[in-house]
């Protein structure tokens, strides 16, 4: 259906956008860093700050907000995330206490601040795989290029990529019949 | 007991998952899943749950609906087709509202809301302690949190690396080279 017509801007969807996303990206990080003190944590709050960049695909197109993305920063941010909770896990074992004993820390309120650490390596990781699953699911299963229509609004490098990611198995099946959707 | 308003969003929930169950369209099924959704997390701010509403707002209403409209959006889909529903399988929906009956039946068994320890052997007194000591132990005000990294930090270990490996496995499985 819609994914084979080009994608059309419309300037209400995209200004409102713009105004909403900064709100909605300062949500998040308050859901994450406040959840000690108030509902919250860090799987809402990173669920909330993928969706600024699922908002920003639907008003600027999916395969532009990707070619923005910077792809380092989203696998840093997923890995980045295992690794600061893992870290803090083991650091506590480094300093001669238990895993994910926070107490050891030699700060005040060494469990608080853990704790709050722990919140943001959960919404980096929740935040890294959502979006990665938004546009795996939303770019995937697209034609190789060179078959359909649907690639005519793609660029080039982007359909040179498609046809690597796209192996034997052929999602390009339905898309054949796209015609009968009118 | 029941309010009107916990019971309004009963029979909303209860509504819209057989509608998403019934309607033959995939497109009104997920939009009316998002409704489903939204009930549940409304009725789990009601029922003094902010944390698990929260979740399931954002991602059951949100993240969910939007990952199902992106996927069905791959597919083709009939035009013009009436509201419809798929062919119920009688007997099927007679053994599941047996079912459903049966539950019930145990749930006045069921300790009331908020009894202390003697009420509920089974959970009463870890959560009691858990009320009791997390702010002293933690110096975090939310006991939800404080249950979930400090208490019970190995599970939300677990939790957050199965999150990560499983969103690997499925970009695999996607056969794409999402990080070009």
């Amino acid at each position: 259906m819609t994914s084979r017509r080009p994608y059309v801007e419309s300037p209400v969807i995209m200004s409102t956008v713009r105004l909403v996303a900064p709100f909605v990206l300062t949500f998040g990080i308050f859901v994450t860093l406040h959840g000690a003190s108030s509902p919250g944590g860090g799987f809402q709050g990173g669920v909330i700050v993928a969706s600024v960049i699922v908002m920003l695909s639907f008003a600027y197109g999916i395969d532009l907000t990707w070619e923005w993305l910077d792809k380092r920063v989203l696998v840093g941010i997923t890995a980045g995330g295992v690794a600061l909770f893992g870290g803090i896990a083991l650091g506590a074992v480094l300093l001669g206490g238990q895993f994910l004993e926070l107490a050891v820390y030699p700060v005040k309120d060494a469990v608080k601040y853990g704790i709050e650490l722990v919140e943001v390596g959960i919404a980096m990781i929740v935040t890294g795989v959502i979006v990665s699953l938004f546009f795996a699911l939303a770019r995937g299963a697209m034609p190789p290029a060179g078959e359909t229509d649907a690639d005519t609004e793609r660029g080039g490098n982007e359909a040179a990529a498609t046809d690597g990611g796209n192996g034997s198995a052929s999602p390009s099946a339905e898309s054949t019949d796209g015609g009968e959707n009118a | 007991m029941i309010t009107w308003i916990e019971g309004g969003l009963l029979l909303f929930v209860v509504l819209t998952a057989l509608m998403t169950a019934m309607l033959r369209d995939v497109l009104a099924a997920i939009i009316v899943f998002g409704g489903y959704s939204l009930g549940m997390a409304i009725l789990w701010v009601v029922l003094q749950a902010p944390d698990v509403g929260l979740t399931e707002a954002a991602v059951g209403a949100g993240v969910m609906t939007v990952l199902f409209l992106v996927t069905i959006a791959r597919t083709t889909r009939m035009t013009g087709l009436e509201v419809t529903t798929v062919d119920v399988n009688w007997s099927a929906a007679v053994l599941c509202v047996v079912f459903v009956f049966a539950v019930l039946a145990t749930v006045p068994a069921l300790p009331a809301v908020g009894a202390g320890p003697e009420a509920n052997p089974a959970f009463g007194e870890v959560s009691s302690y858990y009320i009791e000591n997390a702010y002293d132990d933690t110096h975090v005000e939310n006991v939800v949190t404080a249950v979930l990294v400090a208490y019970r930090g190995f599970d939300t270990f677990g939790e957050a690396t199965v999150v990560f490996a499983a969103g690997v496995a499925v970009l695999t499985v996607l056969r794409r080279e999402v990080f070009e």
